[in-house]
């Protein structure tokens, strides 16, 4: 009965111990975060750039957009993913969701060439957790209360 | 601790013999691999791309099909019930399963990889980390499998039971596995992340597994 | 031995006897008047929840100042998100209690709250792929939020088929038991998907500690939606535990004939 008892202990400390060890393992990776995509601060961090495609996350500039042969063409568009610390220009051929414009979150998805240039095969947009009428958008705005989307984080 | 060792010698020698689980699994494996190579055709760099994914696919399904063998023929035959009165605790017995189970399977489908790897044309340097995946990750598939395995062990047909309810446990070590496998490759920081939350998966099936089989064995036993 | 048709009085006075603990409600013949006026009650509650939801939802609330019309998804999504990770919560509980302390209703409620949570987590991936397709652009994305809900539909599937493996009840419950109560650990890292890993959906915008993030004027149907939703679920809930008690009972009633072998009968 005695070794039972003991041979009990074992397990619950051995499962313990283990469970334990799996949270500080969880926990230890998170904060090297382990990512659906990279920002592009994170990018430029990087010592090497990354030869397989990747999707890289953050706002489209202001201003950035530009369809050399028109807007609704659906042919070559240009645009910058910032997220306020680093750039990267990206280039795409396809059909854009409804929600991209520019101050949206995107998610793209495409191989880099040289550092800051990425040919994207695929344009998600993010949307972020706020929801709320246009008017009341507009007056937040107004009002100077607006802080700028972080659908990049 | 000599019964522990006792049970552990038996079970992988029962997993070597003829009909046990590890051939099987192994030569499951290879077919799954050859069939997947003669899917994708002549692009070699294709096949070189997706190489690691594909062996941490096969592996998972060869592991699967190994998985009824680990109870429930000990439940048939009555050993199961001696195991459990000559046996203290019943998570030790849970416990030397799931490791022989490793020790026979997991490391025969890891001795394995690299052969099929060549065969799917993998690049050297990514043959390191899907070892060193592989490695972390399968004695987590171990503990999982085999509390599958007691879960159903007085059943007389589990085996597609057992890959139903396997399959959604199983998708973390896909998914963490086959990404630690895929950055490593490719030389990128997530490798370790990856890895680490590969070894997490593995070391919170190690803490779950036991007590959770031994408790499905009792409620299985007649 | 007695005849079980005679026995509904008896039952009903062993039942006074037994009513001040938990386990009077085991007995069916206790069970089955209070399902009764539960479901009633929450069948009604649902429709008028439901009503008034979809009026403001659908017809009487405002356009996002992003999305548009296409924000009014979320009224049938979010509810149904919710409502997958709140019944599997309530089956690993139910199945915890059942383990625990022996209690045959428990099990039941597991059991009949699998396929239920099921339905849940299919409508919330469906609706949430309508709605990933205009606002994202494509329909399905494996990001972590997900994939981890996708692995909890196939977990309710593995529960569920269990259940319908093991013949004899009492062991298919404890067995089914452990396997939801494992498979718990998936529902803190869906929740918490969005915050670990940077995915494409969405942070959480109600439950959070800063407060929501939706408008008030939005916030009020989703909340009435979530009602109904929680509603439904009571109803549904009641009415196949009714269900399923009948059903053991008939198939007992016709084991005790030798009529037929029960596993016939019994789904």
């Amino acid at each position: 009965m005695k070794q039972k008892k003991r041979e009990r202990l074992y397990m619950f400390g051995g499962a313990f111990i283990a469970a334990a060890g799996a949270v500080a393992l969880t926990l230890t990776a998170l904060s090297q975060s382990i990512t659906y995509f990279y920002t592009p601060s994170e990018l430029a961090d990087l010592e090497e750039a990354p030869t397989r495609p990747i999707r890289l996350g953050g706002l489209v500039l202001d201003g950035s957009v530009k369809h050399p042969t028109g807007p609704t063409s659906g042919e070559q568009i240009t645009f910058v993913v910032t997220d306020g610390g680093a750039e990267v220009r990206v280039s795409y051929k396809g059909l854009l969701p409804d929600l991209f414009r520019e101050g949206q979150g995107v998610v793209v998805q495409g191989k880099l060439i040289g550092a800051n240039d990425l040919v994207a095969d695929n344009v998600l947009a993010k949307h972020d957790e706020n929801y709320m009428p246009k008017e009341v958008a507009d007056a937040l705005k107004e009002q100077g209360r607006w802080k700028d989307g972080d659908a990049g984080s | 601790m000599t019964q522990f060792l006792a049970l552990i010698r038996r079970d992988v020698a029962l997993a070597f013999r003829a009909d046990g689980g590890a051939l099987q699994a192994a030569s499951f494996f290879a077919l799954i691999i050859i069939l997947f190579a003669l899917a994708i055709g002549p692009d070699l760099k294709l096949m070189s791309a997706i190489a690691a994914p594909v062996l941490w696919t096969g592996g998972l399904l060869a592991t699967q099909i190994s998985l009824e063998q680990i109870y429930r023929p000990d439940k048939e035959d009555g050993s199961l019930d001696m195991l459990v009165e000559t046996n203290g605790a019943l998570a030790g017995v849970a416990v030397a399963k799931a490791l022989a189970h490793w020790l026979s399977t997991g490391l025969l489908l890891i001795a394995a990889t690299p052969l099929l790897a060549f065969l799917l044309n993998i690049e050297l340097t990514a043959l390191g980390p899907l070892m060193l995946a592989l490695l972390v990750g399968t004695p987590g598939l171990s503990l999982i499998g085999s509390f599958a395995s007691a879960l159903t062990a007085s059943l007389p047909r589990a085996g597609l039971l057992i890959a139903i309810i396997v399959s959604p446990l199983y998708a973390p070590f896909l998914i963490f596995g086959a990404g630690a496998a895929a950055a490593g490759a490719a030389g990128d920081a997530q490798f370790l992340p990856n890895l680490m939350l590969l070894g997490a998966a593995s070391l919170f099936a190690a803490a779950v597994s036991p007590l959770a089989s031994a408790a499905a064995l009792r409620f299985n036993l007649d | 031995m007695p005849a079980p048709q005679l026995s509904a009085s008896t039952l009903t006075d062993m039942a006074n006897t037994l009513s001040k603990s938990i386990y009077a409600y085991a007995n069916p013949a206790v069970f089955e008047p209070v399902a009764e006026r539960i479901f009633r009650l929450a069948f009604i509650a649902a429709l008028v929840f439901a009503g008034f939801g979809l009026y403001f939802g659908l017809l009487n609330s405002p356009a996002d100042y992003q999305q548009g019309d296409t924000v009014r998804i979320m009224y049938v999504h979010v509810p149904a998100a919710w409502m997958a990770l709140f019944c599997y919560s309530a089956m690993a509980a139910s199945s915890a209690a059942g383990f625990i302390w022996k209690h045959p209703l428990a099990d039941v409620a597991a059991k009949e709250t699998a396929p239920i949570g099921a339905a849940f987590t299919f409508l919330a991936l469906f609706t949430g792929s309508i709605w990933g397709k205009p606002m994202w652009g494509a329909w399905w994305a494996w990001d972590a939020r997900l994939t981890s809900v996708l692995i909890l539909f196939f977990l309710y599937l593995g529960y569920m088929a269990l259940w319908r493996a093991v013949a004899d009840k009492t062991r298919a419950a404890r067995l089914a038991a452990i396997l939801a109560i494992v498979g718990f650990v998936n529902v803190p890292i869906i929740k918490f998907s969005v915050d670990w890993w940077n995915s494409l959906h969405q942070p959480a915008s109600v439950l959070r500690a800063d407060g929501p993030t939706i408008h008030p004027a939005m916030l009020t149907p989703l909340f009435l939606m979530i009602g109904a939703y929680m509603c439904a679920y009571i109803a549904m809930l009641m009415a196949s535990m009714r269900n399923e008690l009948a059903a053991r009972r008939i198939a007992r009633l016709e084991a005790e004939d030798h009529a037929k072998p029960a596993n016939l009968v019994e789904t």
